[in-house]
């Protein structure tokens, strides 16, 4: 522990370069936002003085958005959270120990025993290799300790535990100032979403220029995108859609055709570089529409090409023609593809975004996830606060003043909120747009009421003219530029309003935007920045309780079993297990085989006997289960219970039913009530054995479950295959073993005895006789028969 | 599941009048019964089969003039309870008349229809297996026989022996989609019915009426196609859908939340639901209209400084829009704190 504490020093230093190469690359496009509209800055030296404050600035909302997201630094400790992290930090490791090559391919037989997986060609690589890449270069430092690598991932993690999973983006907003800090998290989606915005911004400034330059920077950062997450469908539709919008509104120009045709011949090759992408970018329908309009881009432009050398009649009608034929033929093209197979149809992930009701009934293991669940206004406001009710207004500016590049945001906003509002999880794609747009509102009122009434006296219409190239937030301004000048002609209307009246406008939005801060510290502490594998419970006082119990078991687990033990458990914990236990884990959170996880599903939902057969076919010699009926935790196993019987009834229907686990009223209930094969079923027999014994309250009687608030049913559990290896402090964390088959199974029943057998004892007649002695007149009593009888 | 209830106690009270007008049917009928079963067992083996054949060939030409076959008490009782049988017969009872007012039987119907017909043309139909109806009003006495109280109801009746607990479908757990039906179909007698919806024209016929009045507008208007590029009417579409969404529109569709809820006891309504995991579709739309009057505030502030014209004119519409975000923003701030509990932030209303 003392050790600890040197690495925690080292691992500032890190985390801070970390966040500075995260952030400090988003800097540009903030810039872009936040260049302009110093309003009063312009007062000796308007340059020096912008660029100043707009440094400063900057630097503030960045260091403010660092600190926030050290909130779960400072509660807990410096910890990887949730599940998916375990992973990355694990092949960060792999990647780090053994170099970049062993990585691409690396069989890791450690998961999903016995199949394994390859985890080379199944993996976004991009966040390890960046997070390889920090470390590489700290290391060339001399910054740190050689053990560092050990702690890396954990500092990159430091980032950004607070914006998490959602990727809230901290959103600062400072008179006539936008910044933005992009959160990042150890999970993919944290460098992702950097990613996501810098292509973007790349694109919209290669549609401005027109300059194959940016365009092969937006390439370049798409494949930084394509290597980070999967997400990336997300930018390869919405570009084309944005190039199709604008061939329809006629906005078509060569700097269109430049960045487009560029775009997605280059995007296409670097994305197929990625091993796990593969030959996807040509064969499936998610990336067909990129292909399309490629297709009708250049039959446009070959007709705009000969618009020169025909007449005007001529080419209306040929144009027209050539158009609708070029669309017709890549629309036919790609269904006759898809029929014949060349090109797989969507995949289900991607089906159940249009079809809503799809996932519910084919593919329960998509559906069983939280993150997948429809968005319901009560999290969009909690992740927006404010800006869900701005944003819209920021959007009809925008559309207002239609240009090329707000033809692109207004789009990516529409897309976005639409994804965001099927799944919670998408909610990470809107919030950059959402921010931005927002952003705009609010600029464009304090505009308009922050200013004195005094004369400006040089409009600032020439510096913002070289920035507002930058972003379409920051292009808004070259409206605004035109407005302000505008407006100077307007000088009287402008006073008419009254200092009064500007002041309390400027006064509430300023207050509004204060309380928007506030709640997003709240959220970010409250909410974002609970690791999940340490959990916090406070008592009446106020004081703090820490239950450690997941990395009790787990270290539990790495130290008293042999190396090579296989652990069951719901795939859930499968990275955690192989993360912090290093142990062979069956089911993980990449849930590539739902038959494999329907096996374990079934194991854990049929009774004991049939239970310990897929045990042996499978090899397991530990099972784990969480379990939270002493605490009141509600994320436990018996929780998610019915998604495992529901999963492997999909696979097994024969032999699970998810009726049976329900009681003839339908409903799911662990007390005496309950349904007998819920009552005998492997989980719930490990999740309560011996817990009839525990009285926990004394108000309650003993076996009493807080979570579900029942006495549980079936109080006397014995096991036949099973021992309890080990259970966690809080009882969270229950590990049993398999024994291994009995040289001779007992019978279960007690040899039947007859009484013939044991009558026919043999004695000699003549020596009873002898010995016994009887009593003469003896009064007999008959069983089972009542002495008075009742007349009938 | 509250509409099962209300058919429940629909039913039963039915049940109740319908009692005692059926009382004297029942000795009739079990007379008829038992002089079957006498036929019947007095008969030979072959007089058996000859029976049988021609129970099954009435139920195939029955089920070839119509996919779901229409039962009385006494085909019921013939054709569905009486052995002989080698055939498996699925049975909805339900109530469809008008009177008696049982939505849910209509939309079971619905999708029990689209099932039969699916096995009826498929492939694989064949004489094991039959799809039939009993409404309320043509077999009453069948409803009382088999102790059953509430509609609709599906039953399947094995070739052999009496139908056991998992022969009625669990229709408050699974609902009765016709997908579910086949595959419980498929669990209780091995026959594989793959569901094939007829395509729903209504969808397709109303938006070719929608493209062709969007077409012919197009086409009266040629000369004048400013109005596409109205930009007001991109932008309110945009924001129609961005509202929509925010609101939780999608939600509301995925999850089918009620409209608001009654309290039983005291009949209460609440238009706002108290867990912030859930939410009525009446929120949703109040929720909608807090956003809307924000945004506008926002629009307005924005008009009343950029606008040219009357000084007092643009105080007043700045004022009014200070006023739309301001005050709706708390209110809305103050129904999201009633919802998330322990958010200790509220501004200007509690």
């Amino acid at each position: 522990m003392a050790e600890q504490h040197t690495v925690t020093d080292g691992k500032h230093k890190a985390s801070t370069n970390a966040g500075g190469t995260l952030l400090g690359n988003s800097r540009p496009s903030a810039v872009g936002g936040g260049g302009r509209g110093s309003l009063s800055g312009g007062l000796t030296q308007p340059a020096g003085w912008q660029s100043l404050l707009s440094f400063t600035i900057l630097f503030l909302a960045w260091l403010a958005g660092f600190s926030s997201r050290l909130f779960a630094v400072i509660r807990f400790e410096s910890i990887i959270h949730e599940f998916d992290p375990w992973f990355n930090y694990r092949s960060t490791h792999h990647l780090t120990t053994n170099g970049f090559y062993e990585f691409l391919n690396w069989f890791d037989e450690r998961a999903w025993y016995p199949l394994g997986r390859i985890v080379g060609g199944t993996v976004y690589p991009g966040l390890m290799v960046t997070a390889g890449l920090i470390h590489y270069v700290l290391n060339l430092l001399h910054l740190t300790r050689p053990d560092l690598h050990l702690h890396l991932p954990a500092d990159t993690g430091t980032v950004e535990p607070g914006g998490g999973a959602t990727g809230r983006l901290l959103h600062r907003h400072r008179p006539g100032y936008i910044s933005r800090s992009v959160a990042g998290s150890f999970d993919n989606e944290g460098i992702a979403i950097f990613a996501l915005q810098f292509t973007y911004y790349l694109w919209v400034k290669s549609v401005k220029t027109g300059s194959v330059f940016w365009a092969i920077g937006c390439c370049l950062s798409y494949f930084y995108m394509v290597s980070a997450w999967g997400g990336y469908v997300f930018i390869i539709n919405l570009i084309p859609l944005h190039v199709f919008v604008l061939l329809l509104m006629q906005r078509y120009s060569k700097r269109v055709y430049i960045a487009y045709s560029t775009f997605y011949i280059v995007g296409l090759v670097l994305s197929m570089q990625i091993p796990f992408v593969g030959f996807q970018p040509i064969r499936t329908s998610e990336h067909m529409a990129a292909a399309g309009v490629f297709a009708l881009l250049q039959a446009y432009a070959f007709l705009q090409y000969l618009k020169d050398r025909l007449t005007k009649q001529e080419f209306q009608t040929l144009f027209f023609l050539g158009v609708s034929l070029a669309a017709g033929v890549v629309f036919l093209t790609v269904i006759y593809l898809t029929y014949t197979g060349y090109i797989a149809p969507w995949s289900g992930r991607f089906y159940s975004l249009w079809d809503t009701g799809y996932a519910k009934i084919h593919i329960p293991i998509i559906a069983s996830v939280s993150e997948h669940q429809p968005t319901t206004w009560v999290s969009f406001f909690f992740d927006l606060h404010i800006l869900v009710c701005t944003f819209p207004a920021g959007l009809w500016f925008c559309i207002k003043n239609i240009n090329d590049e707000r033809v692109f945001v207004a789009l990516y906003a529409i897309s976005a909120v639409y994804f965001a509002g099927v799944m919670v999880r998408l909610m990470l794609t809107l919030t950059p747009v959402v921010c931005m747009l927002s952003a705009i509102a609010f600029s464009n009122v304090f505009e308009h009421y922050l200013g004195d009434d005094q004369k400006r006296e040089n409009p600032p219409a020439e510096d913002s003219s070289d920035e507002d190239e930058k972003r379409p937030s920051g292009n808004l301004y070259d409206k605004a530029g035109k407005v302000r000048k505008h407006v100077s002609d307007q000088e009287k209307a402008e006073e008419g309003l009254g200092p009064n009246i500007k002041s309390i406008v400027t006064m509430l939005m300023l207050m509004l935007l204060m309380m928007f801060a506030v709640h997003c510290t709240w959220v970010t502490s409250n909410a974002y920045s609970s690791p999940s594998v340490v959990l916090a419970s406070y008592n009446h006082d106020g004081t703090r309780n820490i239950l450690d119990d997941f990395r009790e078991a787990y270290y539990w687990l790495r130290q008293n079993t042999e190396e090579h033990v296989r652990v069951m458990s719901w795939w859930d914990y499968g990275y955690q297990i192989a993360g912090m236990a290093n142990r062979t884990t069956l089911v993980d959170n990449n849930t590539w085989n739902n038959s494999h996880i329907a096996l374990v599903g079934k194991a854990m939902s049929s009774n004991e006997s049939a239970a310990y057969q897929i045990m042996q076919s499978l090899d397991v010699d530990y099972v784990l289960i969480i379990f939270g009926g002493v605490i009141g935790y509600s994320g436990d196993d018996i929780n998610k219970f019915l998604w495992m019987v529901r999963i492997a009834e999909g696979e097994h229907p024969k032999d699970i039913r998810e009726s049976d686990y329900f009681t003839p009223q339908g409903e799911f209930r662990v007390d005496k009530a309950g349904s007998p094969t819920l009552l005998n079923c492997l989980m719930y027999k490990m999740s309560y054995y011996r817990f009839g014994e525990m009285q926990l309250d004394f108000r309650t009687p003993p076996g009493f479950d807080r979570t579900r608030n029942a006495e549980i049913g079936n109080k006397d559990i014995k096991f036949k295959h099973l021992e309890e290896a080990f259970t966690s402090e809080h009882w969270l964390v229950r590990i049993y073993k398999v024994k291994k088959l009995e040289n001779r199974e007992p019978l279960d029943h007690k040899p039947r005895v007859s009484n013939i057998i044991s009558k026919q004892k043999y004695t000699s007649k003549k020596i009873a006789k002898r010995k016994r002695g009887y009593i003469k007149n003896k009064l007999v009593l008959k069983k089972g028969k009542k002495s008075s009888k009742k007349a009938v | 599941m509250n509409w099962k209830g209300d058919v429940y106690t629909s039913a039963s009270s039915n049940m109740a009048s319908g009692t005692s007008g059926f009382g004297f049917c029942l000795p009739v009928t079990s007379f008829l019964l038992i002089l079957l079963l006498c036929v019947q067992s007095g008969g030979s083996q072959k007089k058996k089969e000859n029976m049988l054949a021609e129970k099954v060939e009435q139920m195939m030409e029955w089920s070839s003039r119509r996919s779901v076959i229409r039962m009385n008490g006494d085909k019921f009782r013939r054709f569905v309870k009486a052995p002989p049988r080698n055939y498996s017969v699925i049975v909805m009872f339900t109530a469809l008349q008008p009177q008696r007012q049982c939505s849910v039987c209509r939309q079971a119907n619905e999708e029990y229809q689209v099932l039969a017909n699916s096995w009826r043309y498929s492939s694989a139909f064949s004489n094991k297996l039959f799809f039939t109806v009993v409404d309320y009003d043509e077999g009453a006495d069948v409803f009382q026989q088999l102790n059953m109280n509430s509609a609709p109801t599906f039953m399947h009746f094995p070739p052999k022996g009496k139908p056991k607990r998992a022969d009625t479908f669990d229709l408050q757990r699974i609902g009765f989609a016709s997908e579910q039906l086949a595959k419980w179909i498929a669990d209780r007698t091995d026959v594989q019915i793959r569901v094939f919806r007829p395509p729903n024209y209504s969808g397709t016929i109303a938006l070719a009426l929608l493209v062709s009045l969007v077409g012919g507008l197009l086409y009266l208007r040629r000369n004048n196609l400013e109005f596409i590029y109205n930009k007001t009417g991109w932008a309110m579409a945009a924001l129609c859908v961005v509202f929509a969404m925010t609101s939780g529109q999608m939600w509301n569709h995925i999850r089918g939340p009620p409209y608001a809820h009654k309290n039983p006891q005291n009949g209460q309504v609440s238009y706002i639901h108290g867990s912030s995991q859930a939410q009525f579709v009446a929120e949703s739309h109040i929720i909608l209209l807090l956003n809307v009057a924000i945004t506008m505030g926002m629009v307005l502030l924005n008009e009343a400084a950029t606008s040219k014209g009357d000084v007092g004119k643009r105080r007043i519409l700045c004022l009014v829009g200070l006023g739309l975000v301001v005050f709706f923003f708390s209110f809305l701030l103050s129904i999201f704190r009633s919802k998330y509990h322990g958010y200790p932030y509220s501004f200007l209303i509690k």
